[in-house]
């Protein structure tokens, strides 16, 4: 089934989804739209998103800014169009109730938002390893992901929490949030610390930190940051047979490095514990399948009803809680959160 | 398919080098003169490349003292040009079954090869048949008992037989396995082609074999040749290149898993190597060694590795 596809914010997002779908072969994007008409678009642009409706879509792909995501979806989804929409989803959970409630007006239609880290090929067989039952219990996650902020920092959308809802750990720590979920469940417990260091006229933060617990007694610690002058990804699982660990991810700019997966089995003693630094497997990973992997899901839902596994709406809101509990555990970040949001009401 | 790599200690040199080895090496090798020089044995020349099947005609020659062995140009295996029946063969290595002492790390390596390999695959491999490795490795069956947790072994002897392997082709399908462990017999065996048929014609669909094998494409190898301590002829009839037995295995049918080069010793036999003999200036490599510290022979072997070329290999294939 061919699906015809409008494209809302046709930026390096929108194009990125453009190609996957092009590759899948089960998509026709008939429109694009964005505050500017490219003239060299692959496809004809409008820079009304309601005009993309003209075109009689089947999808409507959302590559636009945080705070227009809400509306885009609620439309798309009134209007009887099947969505995928690009993380984080919207600026805080109440975005994403008011989506989640647009979606149950529409039960027939798919929503489903991108949370590509859960399909990179590392990932997936991390989660394969651990699905098996081969390590155990899980215990413990460590994750970091960060990169350095980068030029107009302060003049980028991202950063203004108006239109984004905070910084660096909702844009990009997100990611690492929700991995965690996957592997893990909700969390139900958390402290952090919130920063801003080097951008300290940015009203978002740089840098997150946060340790959490499950209910199930699983801890988690992230740090999540953009004075991450060397670019890095890195996600830790220790169970009670050994431990699997994900380092660097593959992205559109390449800057985190090949994807290299190490896990290991422990090697016991005669008495039956684990003998220091096992032997490891590592394997790497080249290519990035993710955005493929994502646009397939999307389509095998919508033209066969498969159930989604990634970027459900449920997902989406849990890990939006779980983003605002962690600035609302810095006790001192809220309270200047609140100062800001004083200032700018006058 | 997956190209893992093994990430580990760097072995005890004396492990290659010692004594015991040394006595091991002299104990084939005379096992082997004493082939040579007894008429009553029948020998097969191999005419073909036993992995590629490329003409022995268009090989180099790898090494001339005692048995002949040839380099493949179209593959890069190692193979000698004769090789006796293949009951000779296993009746010799029965004869010289030597108990080696704390095999517990290659034991564990092994199982957990299988463990993670299961895991990836997504497939329950609860039965597991052990090729002869046991027979030769004396804690093999205890360390599966006190370490593989859920899953049922098995061990096939090794027992003297015929060059097609009709009676361990009998003893395989009886055991019904859904995975298939042959760490020792590839580079042993008088037709590794014969050994793999065998098992493939024994075993259903989607069984999943774990072979190793000694690796031509070792740097230990490409530097040392024949010199090098691994290289033990009776136990090397066949020293697969990775391009070789992937080619072998995808003619006799088999799809390819996973492959690997796993060996840690490299390193360690070329810094002893170029540390002890007089006039081996190769250049770049001879002052590599001279001056490498450990850390450096961890970082090449892993380079190794990763780049395929450790002497020691190993394929995850499916029926």
């Amino acid at each position: 089934m061919t699906l015809r596809t409008a494209i809302i914010g046709y930026g390096k997002m929108g194009r990125i989804r453009h190609n996957a779908m092009e590759r899948h072969g089960g998509f026709d994007v008939v429109v694009a739209c964005d505050t500017a008409v490219d003239p060299n678009a692959r496809v004809p642009m409008v820079t009304d998103p309601m005009a993309v409706y003209d075109y009689d879509p089947d999808v409507i792909v959302c590559s636009v800014p945080n705070m227009m995501i809400p509306d885009v979806v609620c439309t798309a989804l009134a209007r009887g169009k099947h969505v995928f929409s690009e993380k984080p989803p919207g600026r805080n959970s109440q975005d994403v109730r008011r989506m989640m409630k647009a979606e149950a007006a529409a039960p027939n239609l798919v929503l489903k938002f991108g949370f590509n880290h859960r399909v990179h090929d590392a990932i997936e067989e991390a989660h394969k390893l651990i699905q098996a039952g081969t390590m155990g219990d899980l215990y413990f996650m460590r994750g970091v992901y960060g990169k350095a902020g980068g030029p107009n920092y302060a003049q980028n959308w991202r950063n203004d929490p108006e239109q984004s809802g905070g910084g660096i750990l909702i844009d990009q720590g997100i990611h690492m949030l929700d991995l965690f979920q996957m592997f893990a469940g909700r969390f139900n417990k958390v402290q952090s610390f919130v920063q801003r260091n080097f951008w300290t006229d940015v009203p978002v933060e740089d840098n997150a930190f946060a340790l959490m617990k499950n209910e199930d007694g699983i801890v988690a610690s992230v740090h999540s940051s953009a004075t991450q002058w060397q670019h890095t990804f890195r996600l830790e699982l220790y169970m009670r047979n050994g431990f699997i660990s994900v380092d660097g991810i593959l992205s559109a700019s390449g800057s985190y490095g090949t994807e290299v997966l190490t896990v290991a089995l422990n090697r016991l003693d005669p008495t039956g514990n684990p003998i220091p630094n096992p032997e490891s497997q590592e394997i790497r990973f080249t290519e990035d399948h993710s955005w493929d992997k994502e646009i397939a899901e999307f389509h095998a839902a919508v033209a066969e009803g498969q159930p989604l596994k990634c970027g459900t709406s449920q997902q989406a809101l849990d890990v939006m809680e779980l983003v605002e509990a962690i600035y609302a555990a810095d006790e001192d970040w809220s309270a200047a959160l609140r100062k800001d949001t004083l200032k700018v009401i006058g | 398919m997956q190209t893992p790599v093994f990430l580990d200690h760097l072995p005890d040199i004396d492990t290659v080098t010692g004594q015991k080895p040394a006595q091991y090496r002299l104990m084939r090798n005379k096992a082997l003169l004493d082939l040579m020089l007894d008429d009553q044995i029948s020998w097969q020349t191999r005419s073909t490349c036993p992995a590629c099947g490329e003409p022995l005609a268009k090989s180099r020659s790898f090494s001339q003292s005692m048995l002949e062995f040839q380099r493949c140009s179209g593959c890069n295996t190692i193979y000698a040009t004769r090789v006796p029946d293949q009951a000779t063969l296993d009746r010799v290595r029965l004869g010289q079954v030597v108990e080696e002492s704390d095999r517990e790390f290659e034991f564990t390596s092994l199982l957990n090869w299988v463990s993670l390999t299961e895991a990836r695959l997504e497939r329950r491999l609860d039965k597991v048949l052990d090729v002869r490795f046991a027979t030769q490795a004396l804690g093999f069956v205890e360390a599966t008992k006190r370490l593989s947790h859920n899953r049922d072994w098995s061990f096939l002897a090794l027992t003297p037989d015929s060059d097609d392997f009709i009676a361990l082709q009998a003893e395989i399908a009886v055991a019904a396995p859904k995975a298939v462990l042959l760490p020792t017999e590839l580079d042993r065996v008088a037709d590794p082609a014969a050994l793999l048929r065998a098992v493939k014609a024994a075993v259903s669909p989607g069984t999943v074999i774990f072979a190793a094998s000694s690796c031509a494409d070792g740097l230990e190898y490409e530097i040392l040749g024949a010199d090098s301590p691994s290289f033990v002829p009776l136990d090397r009839l066949t020293v697969f290149s990775i391009q070789g037995f992937e080619t072998l295995a995808k003619n006799l049918g088999f799809k390819t898993l996973e492959v690997s080069t796993p060996g840690r010793r490299d390193a360690v036999i070329l810094e002893r190597y170029f540390k002890s003999a007089e006039n081996s200036d190769i250049p770049f490599w001879s002052s590599f060694f001279r001056e490498a510290d450990k850390n450096r022979l961890r970082d090449l072997q892993i380079l190794l590795q990763r780049s395929l070329k450790s002497g020691v290999l190993r394929f995850v294939l499916e029926t």
